[in-house]
């Protein structure tokens, strides 16, 4: 008798499950029809979780690849924006990390970096310079657009005995500083740069103090600059 | 009508006028209000209420015509040292220095590399005091105003020194 009961409860729960109730409502025992409805209850509860973890699962899989392919072809999407637009200015084909650039269009480019609708890089967040040796420095540049919340990192590099690269003060107002600070600690004079003076140092200090060939002068004012001192490590 | 007339009887103190005047000073050495670095921040804790500099009789002055002390509270840079250099010649004799923290007496964490850091501001102008630390507590900086006080108390302005 119960193992025919639990057979037509499983038979029941199957058709609800489907959504035809009426098989069970049309049960006149009124025990069985209550244990057949709880058994119901019982496998749509079983059955939800899963369903709604799967689409769950979905959705971030699916986000995470749209951001994924995003980042990744910003970069990519760019370095070809700007081959076609300025041809030459790209000096390194591979775009993956950043994007490296010559130093002479580099005013036009920000200029259009900024105003380009599908980039619209409007926030300079740095410009720093670094002396990677073998005679060469480099200044990059680290953009970011409040409107695409994207980033990407433009570097120019330039020989170390002619450190010249177009200043971008006038489109990015922030980078006035960011360059001066850049000419004092490693002597890149940004071209067209309304106010290029030393910003920490004062300014009748001789030499660049960043490079990697810098010499500490011997005397500032009658005052001696000690040299490095031995032996203390 | 002040509030000592008429409570005691008539008096005399008979006293040198050179240990007046240098009592007169060691109990009011007005500070040059001017930080340069961290320490200053101390310096601050030290005049401000829970250490009061004022207990000692010391007011911080914001111009070097008015001040008698000169506490040079943190790195010196070699930018600075010339504009330290100018504000101590600005000062009215009789002018005291105390350097405050171990970059205004020896350069401190600087002394190997800090290439445009001044090793220790008695390169440029002389100094009294020197009070250790980095930063040191507001504590350690009220002894060595208190340790140049006694120094001042001990002078005796008019007296000609003999050779």
């Amino acid at each position: 008798m119960n193992e025919d009961q639990d057979k037509l409860i499983a038979e029941l729960v199957e058709k609800g499950l489907a959504g035809d109730m009426e098989p069970i409502n049309e049960i006149e025992d009124r025990v069985l029809r209550s244990k057949a409805k709880a058994a119901l209850v019982k496998a749509k509860r079983s059955a939800k979780p899963q369903e709604t973890e799967d689409h769950v699962k979905k959705v971030s899989d699916k986000s995470s690849i749209d951001d994924k392919s995003l980042s990744e072809n910003l970069n990519e999407n760019i370095g070809e924006m700007v081959n076609e637009k300025f041809p030459g200015s790209l000096v390194n084909e591979n775009t993956e990390t950043h994007i490296q650039l010559a130093p002479d269009h580099w005013f036009e480019i920000a200029g259009w970096l900024k105003s380009e609708p599908s980039l619209s890089f409007d926030s300079l967040q740095c410009q720093t310079g670094i002396d990677i040796g073998e005679n060469t420095l480099e200044a990059r540049y680290n953009l970011h657009s409040m409107k695409h919340n994207h980033c990407t990192e433009i570097r120019i590099s330039v020989s170390i005995n002619k450190p010249v690269i177009p200043s971008v003060e006038q489109i990015w107002r922030i980078a006035d500083w960011f360059e001066r600070e850049t000419y004092d600690m490693l002597g890149i004079e940004f071209s067209d740069h309304r106010d290029l003076r030393r910003i920490l140092l004062p300014d009748d200090w001789e030499g660049w103090p960043l490079r990697k060939d810098y010499q500490v002068q011997e005397t500032y004012h009658g005052i001696e600059v000690p040299k490095m001192k031995e032996g203390w490590e | 009508m002040g509030i000592l007339e008429h409570r005691f009887q008539d008096n005399v103190i008979v006293e040198k006028l050179d240990k007046l005047l240098s009592w007169s000073r060691s109990t009011s050495p007005w500070f040059f209000q001017f930080g340069t670095a961290c320490c200053a921040i101390e310096m601050m804790a030290a005049a401000a209420s829970r250490h009061d500099l004022m207990r000692i009789g010391m007011i911080p002055r914001s111009s070097p015509r008015q001040a008698d002390v000169m506490i040079v509270a943190g790195t010196v840079t070699m930018k600075m040292a010339l504009r330290v250099k100018k504000l101590y010649e600005q000062m009215a004799d009789p002018k005291y220095v105390v350097a405050m923290g171990s970059c205004a007496t020896s350069g401190g964490p600087y002394w190997q590399h800090g290439y445009h850091v001044l090793k220790g501001v008695d390169i440029v102008i002389p100094v009294d005091v020197y009070v250790p630390g980095c930063p040191p507590r507001p504590e350690a900086l009220i002894e060595g105003l208190l340790k140049l006080q006694e120094q001042i108390l001990n002078e005796r302005p008019l007296t000609r020194k003999m050779a």
